[in-house]
């Protein structure tokens, strides 16, 4: 039983010292708290400020003692100064301010029961640098030129602070909102105490605040807020927008004033007038009138085409046919007088060779005989050679190969009786080349046709018949007044199926020039291969063929042709192109 | 100007090594026309303030996962401590500026050593962030060499006599403690920024002695 009774006396006293010390507690009659060291600050780094945070006091009447040790150094100091920077604060002024030094501080709380010890803390000045706050907040708003104004904030530094020498070194930042806005726009200014802000709201109220710090240091607090109101004004897009606009609608209203003006020939370019007929002598009148044989009749021009002269200027070209029983129609004193002239009936195909033609030599519905020994058979040889020379194709759309021509209209196309220049024998003259393309093989030899039986006008306007009539060339006259041809060998168009609108060129003479008795000198083409005799040189001069206007080929008198006279290849004018500068 | 720039750049890239300050030198006298004293302080300010910076860091980052127990040395061990700079401003106003120079200068030249220590035994830290570190004390060696070129260019642009600067020793010996080590390494650290603080605030003090722009100084 001795145990309980410490036990019990145990007890006793510790419930006895816990009433005591509670009441003690709120009588106030321990000592105090352990005070903390909340903070040291300097603001220049030249002096610094500690606080620190009381404990529970106990109720009595505590002191509190700032006690600090430098580095190096046992001599413990206390705080010289407990009230410049307000309670609980130690104050170290500049004489007691040392840098890079390490301060060992404690704070002491001490009361008529105890003392009570805060924990110690280093610290070295340079690194608790924290400035005030600038000062002189100020913002302007400046209007230069443009109309668009800008916000220009700017401070100075904090009080104490010295930049001067370089001791302290500080960084400003600001910041900035519209007063409805919640969001801060901050801006670092680095080391100048000017800021521009750009571009503010128009009409809008702004507040500004500026804060610093060191430049291995804390920041300091934000300014008070400064305001500024922002006046109204036209923002520069918008003004630019409105002088765009203003701009284009004059540049409008001028362009819709010029088009107006040039209504018409705007129109006209815009949509040319199609054009009318223009023909001439065509009377639109007469159209509208109604009367279509007026108008047609309008057309006739009364000088067209030239009358009397002009089967002269057809092309004459011989129609040599042979039959036994038929007569050449060759007359002896037309051909005294040089002219040959057209005998016989005339038929429907003239030049044509149809079978039914009795002026045609050729006759391409009998058989083709070939012995030359005889006078018959040379005729017939003759005949063939010009058959076979004259040979044309069969047009496969039906219509001629003669030579088109203008025609009068009443005016028959042929001409039975044409005088003729001249009136030699014809010789046809087989060519040697086989470019004429016939099947037939001709034989380059001269026969003699000793009659002409027709010349005739070649017409083609109507193209009734297939058969065409070949050109024959007349290439020589030889002494007995016989007439040499020659079928146009470069020609191989003859025995083509093309038309015979479009003769190759060299088929033609060149025009070298125009006299001036509207006479057309003929150029020799010295390129192309000259079959027979020719002459070279002063010669042909003499024999560029002339042609008039109007006027046949042949050159010469009319009573005979030169022995000497030849006819190159060239010879054969042609005289459509005549015929169309009508 | 540009031409100190380049020069500057120039410092950031060279390694320590006999040759830097030859080149500085050779860049120095190639465009020694163009150079401005104020342009020149301008730019040393600006070194040794990334130099501060960086030191802060890298001390912060060792020390804040360090129980305190490593923490006991005190800054008065540091081996520059010897060295007399002034304790307030108004010492420090009134210290001419060559001295000024000079003691920075000194400061710089007794840390080259330690520095090379710190990067060997980065390499070996037993830390949580130790690849940090160790770019971090790279870092530091690179700067304070060229800070160091940088000083001397300043030098001989002031063609002030070079006084004399001391190199105080530094016979670290840390032992093979793991501990010990490291706590060594943090003790180094925290001696190096007050250091590298001190060399800051001098040249800036010269900087604003030498500014042209009041504003600013």
């Amino acid at each position: 039983m001795p145990t309980s009774v410490s036990e019990h006396g145990r007890n006793f006293v510790t419930s006895l010292c816990n009433f005591t010390c509670s009441t003690c507690r709120a009588t106030g009659h321990i000592p105090p708290g352990k005070p903390s060291l909340t903070s040291c600050r300097s603001p220049e780094k030249e002096t610094f400020t500690c606080w620190w945070k009381p404990s529970y006091t106990g109720g009595l009447p505590t002191t509190y003692h700032l006690y600090y040790r430098l580095e190096n150094s046992e001599i413990v100091r206390e705080c010289p100064d407990y009230h410049t920077a307000g309670q609980n604060s130690c104050f170290f002024n500049k004489n007691e301010t040392t840098i890079w030094r390490t301060y060992n501080i404690t704070v002491v709380a001490t009361n008529r029961l105890g003392s009570n010890y805060s924990d110690p803390v280093d610290i070295d000045v340079v690194y608790i640098v924290q400035p005030h706050t600038p000062e002189n907040v100020t913002v302007l708003v400046m209007k230069e030129d443009d109309p668009v104004p800008y916000l220009r904030v700017s401070w100075e530094k904090p009080r104490n602070a010295d930049t001067r020498s370089g001791w302290i070194t500080l960084i400003y930042q600001l910041r900035i909102r519209m007063k409805n806005q919640d969001e801060w726009e901050e801006h670092d200014a680095g080391q100048q105490k000017v800021f521009n802000v750009f571009t503010p709201h128009s009409g809008g109220t702004y507040m500004v605040q500026v804060r610093c710090r060191p430049d291995h240091g804390l920041w300091s607090e934000w300014s008070p807020p400064t305001y500024v109101e922002v006046p109204d004004y036209l923002p520069r897009e918008r003004s630019v927008w409105i002088v765009i606009a203003i701009f284009s609608v004059i540049v409008f209203i001028i362009l819709i004033w010029t088009l107006n003006l040039k209504r018409s020939s705007l129109k006209n370019f815009l949509l040319p007038p199609v054009p009318g007929p223009k023909i001439k002598g065509f009377d639109k009148n007469i159209l509208k009138s109604g009367k279509s044989e007026d108008m047609f009749n309008a057309l006739v021009i009364p000088g067209f085409p030239p009358s009397s002269d002009y089967e002269d200027l057809l092309v004459e070209y011989l129609e040599v046919y042979d039959q036994e029983d038929q007569e050449l129609m060759l007359d002896g004193k037309d051909l005294q007088e040089g002219c040959l002239k057209l005998k016989g009936p005339s038929d429907n195909d003239s030049g044509r060779g149809s079978c039914d033609s009795h002026t045609l030599l050729m006759d391409k519905c009998g058989p083709a005989k070939e012995e030359p020994s005889p006078e018959s058979a040379q005729q017939e040889a003759e005949t063939k050679a010009a058959r076979d020379l004259i040979c044309t194709p069969e047009p496969a759309d039906g219509q001629t190969n003669a030579w088109p021509m203008v025609l009068s209209p009443g005016q028959e196309y042929h001409h039975h009786d044409t005088p003729l220049k001249r009136a030699p024998d014809v010789f046809v003259s087989t060519p040697t080349s086989p470019q004429l393309g016939c099947t037939s093989p001709v034989d380059s030899k001269h026969h003699k046709v000793p009659n002409v039986n027709s010349v005739e006008g070649k017409g083609g306007a109507g193209g009734t018949s297939a058969r065409t009539m070949e050109y024959v060339e007349v290439q020589k006259v030889n002494q007995q007044n016989v007439l040499l041809l020659r079928p146009l060998v470069e020609q191989s168009t003859y025995c083509t199926t093309s038309t015979f609108v479009e003769m190759p060129g060299k088929d033609y003479s060149k025009v070298k020039g125009v006299t001036s008795d509207n006479v057309l000198l003929l150029q020799q083409e010295a390129s192309t291969p000259c079959l027979s005799d020719c002459h070279h040189g002063k010669d042909q001069e003499e024999q560029d063929t002339t042609i008039q206007l109007g006027r046949p080929v042949f050159h010469g008198t009319p009573a005979g042709v030169h022995a000497d006279m030849q006819l190159t290849s060239n010879g054969y004018v042609d005289t459509v192109p005549m015929m169309a500068t009508y | 100007m540009s031409l100190s720039w380049l020069s500057i750049l120039f410092w950031d890239t060279l390694t320590p090594s006999p040759c830097s300050s030859v080149v500085v030198l050779w860049c120095v006298t190639v465009s020694s026309e163009a150079l401005n004293l104020s342009d020149l302080l301008e730019r040393v300010s600006m070194a040794s303030d990334k130099l501060h910076s960086l030191s802060t860091s890298l001390t912060s980052d060792v020390g804040s996962q360090l129980p305190p127990i490593f923490k006991i040395m005190r800054p008065s061990q540091c081996h520059t401590s010897s060295l007399q700079t002034p304790t307030d401003k108004e010492q420090a106003l009134n210290v001419p500026e060559e001295e000024l120079l000079s003691l920075a200068r000194s400061l710089l030249l007794s840390w080259s050593d330690p520095l090379a220590v710190l990067l060997a035994e980065a390499h070996n830290l037993v830390h949580p962030d130790k690849s940090a570190i160790l770019s971090k004390t790279k870092d530091l060696h690179l700067h304070s060499s060229s800070l160091g070129a940088g000083l001397e260019h300043l030098i001989h642009k002031m063609g002030a006599q070079s006084q004399g600067i001391i190199s105080l020793p530094y016979n670290g010996d840390v032992g093979t403690d793991k501990n010990a080590s490291l706590s060594n390494f943090y003790f180094l650290l925290t001696c190096f920024r007050r250091d590298s603080h001190k060399i800051d605030s001098f040249l800036k003090v010269l900087r604003c002695r030498a500014s042209k722009r009041p504003e600013m100084c």
